[in-house]
């Protein structure tokens, strides 16, 4: 072969190579990012009519008395409407599910406030979807665990599933 | 639930993905081929089809059970696993047609192809009988028992078959194996047992000295026995590189168990003084260790195994540079064992660094998806397993590439994927099936494991 026709190959040779590297790495790309895309779906899919709220409510006191519970429990009746803590620091609390998103950490700027080492300030929420409750843990250090299995993708959350988040574990109810 | 998992399909399907990227390999495969022919002989030879068929074929059956039996499996590892085999199998077989001038009975690169069809069906059938690995759990210290047998095997009077000093290989007829390269993937099961059952302990019992926890002396037990078990393999079968491995991989799973670096600074302390030992004693750890610090001098290059071929391997890469010579176009065949211990020499030289850092970053990303699998699982069996199969690929790799570019001192193991020889490449491809069928059960989005 000619000294060109020699360089062309050698050169090509580590071109497809790195290309190949390349490859696999924005494969691995559009692995991390493909739950992102995931997020914007459910968001789009939520019902637009539910009125999401206009004041900020800063604690698990002011939750319960917020307007407006009473229509869209009976519009999606299927769906549980109060979320019951059955173990933890905050046993035996009940909260009304009225709104269409409830953030949970420990953050005072969540819903539902978990004030415990074992959570993270924004540590999951669950978002009323046409199926029901889902609930995505927002990159949490010690995990939400659902039936005891830890969550990596939104969990759609039915009655009687119980869900943990550090030490406090609580159940949907209808 | 059926509405919310349609969702989730928004990456296009894995196996599709990992069938395109194995495609991009078979083609880089025949162009390898063809280059090294080309470049060496100056002719395509037909009869050397199989080489590529082969492996092809084998990697292809593989792809079909992960459709089969594990369709939620990573998609870049098998495609990974078959560069790294195939430009191994290229390498090797461009040194069988320059050596066969001298040797016309040369078939190392012929071996290497039907052991690499043989590791990827025993790989294949481990994914299809193996349907979660949390079974192995019932069976960790049967897996401690084969381990420690397969380490033995090659010191046994009739089947052992010491070569260079080392006892590693075993030979029945004509065939060769090396157990502990087996021995390994039992080591991490058992290890992986172990560690999950005794973590809790590990790292919380212990009284405060000097703000540094010490676990009490009971607690130390399993680490000592190691610790001797490691430096029995280094005073019996003569080999300082297996000895490190295990005793390395034993370090990092209980770091990652109990999260506390006590236990890895007393480990390296008590290797680091064993080895220093054992240096004095034994001659050819000692003569492994001035080859390392002094290469250039006449006493070691001139000396039976001394640094003659560490040197050579220097000089090959140096004539590499930063592009290299292209694939047949270097002299690699200089260096003794270029198509095992020091085929990452032959590989540097032909592709040079930009090629020799692409092979790097196959191998970092193999890690990283392990730990990342490791990451992704939520009990702890499972993730000191993916850690363990995950940073047994990397730990290999450091000592061995290490050795050969002088960062540590050469030992001999084999750079896993890429060296001949039978057993690593069953070893290894045996833990890529591993790794795809524990992230063939990660936790499913959109449903609730268990």
């Amino acid at each position: 072969m000619s000294e060109l026709a020699l360089f062309i190959v050698r050169a090509g040779f580590l071109i497809i190579l790195w290309l190949f590297v390349l490859s696999i790495i924005s494969i691995i790309r559009a692995d991390l990012f493909s739950e992102r895309v995931l997020s914007k779906v459910v968001e789009k899919n939520l019902p637009t009519s539910v009125s999401s709220p206009t004041t900020g409510i800063t604690s698990v006191g002011n939750f319960s008395a917020a307007p407006g519970s009473a229509t869209i429990v009976s519009a999606i009746s299927e769906t549980p409407a109060t979320l019951v803590v059955i173990d933890g620091p905050l046993q035996g609390l009940e909260l009304v599910l009225d709104r269409k998103e409830i953030r949970i950490g420990r953050a005072p700027n969540n819903e539902f406030v978990i004030d415990d080492d074992y959570a993270s300030s924004q540590h999951a929420r669950l978002q009323r979807t046409d199926d029901g409750w889902l609930l995505q843990d927002l990159n949490s250090t010690n995990g939400t665990y659902v039936d005891g299995a830890r969550i990596g993708a939104p969990v759609a959350i039915k009655q009687d599933m119980q869900v943990r988040i550090g030490k406090t574990i609580f159940e949907l109810r209808g | 639930m059926a509405k919310a998992t349609g969702l989730f399909r928004v990456m296009p399907k894995k196996r599709n993905l990992e069938l395109l990227m194995l495609l991009f390999g078979f083609g880089l495969f025949a162009f390898e081929l063809s280059q090294v022919q080309l470049a060496t002989i100056q002719i395509l030879r037909e009869d050397a089809w199989f080489i590529w068929a082969l492996p092809v074929l084998a990697a292809s059956v593989f792809h079909l059970v992960l459709r089969f039996k594990a369709s939620d499996a990573d998609p870049i590892i098998l495609p990974i696993g078959f560069l790294l085999n195939s430009l191994g199998i290229t390498m090797i077989y461009r040194l069988d047609l320059v050596k066969a001038l001298d040797d016309p009975d040369r078939t190392v690169g012929e071996r290497q192809v039907i052991w690499t069809v043989i590791a990827i069906v025993l790989a294949a059938a481990v994914l299809w009988l193996v349907r979660s690995h949390l079974s192995f759990r019932k069976y960790i210290y049967s897996a401690m028992a084969l381990g420690i047998i397969l380490l033995i095997l090659p010191l046994l009077p009739v089947i052992g078959n010491p070569t260079s000093g080392a006892h590693l290989s075993v030979r029945i007829g004509p065939i060769s194996f090396q157990p502990g390269e087996l021995a390994k993937i039992a080591f991490i099961v058992f290890f992986a047992g172990y560690l999950t059952s005794r973590r809790e302990a590990l790292a919380v019992v212990g009284r405060k000295v000097l703000g540094i926890r010490i676990p009490p002396a009971r607690e130390l037990g399993p680490i000592v026995f190691i610790w001797l078990a490691s430096l029995g393999v280094l005073v019996l079968q003569r080999d300082l590189g297996t000895s490190l491995l295990y005793f390395g991989l034993f370090l990092v799973l209980l770091y990652v168990a109990t999260g506390r670096a006590f236990y890895v600074l007393v480990g390296l302390v008590m290797f680091v003084a064993g080895a220093l030992i054992a240096s004095r004693l034994m001659n050819y750890v000692g003569d492994r260790v001035s080859a390392w610090l002094d290469p250039l001098s006449d006493l070691n290059y001139g000396a039976i195994g001394g640094s003659y071929q560490l040197v050579q391997s220097m000089f090959g890469l140096a004539h590499g540079g930063l592009f290299g010579t292209g694939l047949g176009g270097g002299l690699p065949s200089i260096v003794p064992l270029a198509e095992s211990d020091f085929i990452i020499s032959a590989i540097g030289e032909e592709l040079g660094l930009v090629g020799f850092f692409a092979l790097l970053s196959l191998y970092m990303v193999l890690v990283a998806r392990a730990l990342r699998i490791a990451n992704a699982h939520a009990d702890d069996f499972s993730k000191l397993l993916a850690v363990g199969l995950g940073f047994v690929i990397a730990l290999q790799c450091f000592i061995v590439i290490g050795g050969v570019l002088r960062v540590v001192p050469l030992t001999g193991l084999t750079t896993p994927l890429l060296a001949a020889g039978g057993s690593s490449l069953v070893a290894n491809w045996i833990i890529i099936a591993l790794l795809l069928r524990l992230s063939d059960t990660l936790p499913k989005p959109g449903t609730v494991s268990e």
